[in-house]
């Protein structure tokens, strides 16, 4: 004899179909299944219509731009992680023409947004009021700055950029997953 | 920690996929299907992992999934509402000679489908077909009707 103890008995708990087929068939369940499909499908669609959109970065609503009388900041308003992308800074020509230009950027460039290299190099880069302050040699106007981003964590992160004599301009970047 | 969290939202995320895609994995899945399960899964990978190939990285995202795997299985066994939520329920395609179009329509199949099923049984006209059953893993069951009964 076997040691094994066969305690439960069988039952006969499966539904049938016409009292002869054991299927368990829930069409109860089913068709609020196929109802909840159906709202998913178009979720889907909603969210491949936000995403062609930019809503979830990489497209028109996702491009934002700042200005004021010292510069235009021309950068994502939606990053994802781990992809590259560009935040320019627009000299205007009043900032230029005087041989060099200063920009200070806060230290949640490089730290959250992931900036991986400045273009052109700077002639000189120095800490200090919670940031970075680049100094570029700069001739006649137009001109910019080009900071390659690459985000490595998601989340909501502010920055700002600064010519000195002119007001910051700070924004708000939502990095995707 | 990225790793493990992409690796339970990638799981989730996909399990929801293939069950939206509707229940024809195994034995009923066309060519046209396995191109949007190996996609689908490539894919996640790529988002699972990142840049991190290190085996480290992999390790953990490869042991996320198991452990994942077996919580799922292990409520599944416990839960039929749950086995009911992943799996689906099994659904009557045909019955006593009628298709259930209801059914039909909403998992999306044809009767070239039951009649695939039924020749692997040997049966060779839809007549002699009393049910089909679409099971849980994907499978139609066929029943013949007895033709001396009636």
């Amino acid at each position: 004899m076997s040691d094994v103890a066969f305690s439960k008995p069988v039952k006969d708990s499966v539904p049938k179909i016409n009292d002869e087929v054991a299927v368990g068939e829930d069409l109860g369940f089913q068709r609020k299944w196929w109802k909840f499909e159906t709202f998913m499908w178009w979720m889907i669609a909603l969210v491949l219509a936000l995403n062609f959109a930019g809503f979830l970065g990489r497209g028109p609503v996702a491009h934002a731009t700042l200005g004021n009388n010292a510069m235009l900041v021309r950068y994502e308003r939606v990053e994802r992680t781990g992809t590259p992308s560009i935040l320019e800074v627009q000299f205007q020509p009043n900032t230029l023409g005087r041989g060099q230009v200063k920009v200070h950027v806060s230290q949640s460039i490089v730290n959250e947004l992931g900036a991986q290299r400045v273009i052109p190099s700077p002639l000189d880069t120095a800490v200090g009021r919670g940031g970075l302050n680049y100094t570029f040699s700069a001739e006649e106007g137009p001109g910019s700055v080009q900071f390659a981003l690459q985000p490595s964590k998601p989340g909501i992160f502010h920055f700002t950029v600064e010519v000195p004599g002119s007001p910051p301009l700070s924004a708000k970047v939502i990095v995707m997953p | 920690m990225f790793t493990i969290m992409y690796a339970v939202a990638g799981y989730f995320f996909l399990m929801l996929m293939v069950r939206l895609l509707t229940r024809r994995p195994g034995a009923q899945m066309t060519m046209f299907e396995f191109v949007i399960v190996f996609l689908v899964g490539g894919v996640i990978i790529l988002a699972v992992t990142g840049g991190d190939r290190s085996i480290t990285n992999c390790g953990t995202a490869i042991l996320t999934v198991g452990l994942l795997h077996n919580i799922v299985a292990w409520v599944k066994a416990r839960s039929p509402r749950f086995g009911a939520l992943v799996d689906g329920t099994p659904l009557v395609l045909l019955k006593d000679g009628a298709w259930v179009d209801e059914v039909m329509r909403g998992m999306k199949m044809a009767p070239e489908d039951i009649m695939a099923a039924a020749r692997m049984k040997g049966i060779n006209s839809i007549f002699d077909v009393k049910y089909a059953i679409l099971e849980r893993n994907g499978t139609i069951s066929i029943i013949k009707a007895n033709k001396e009964a009636e």
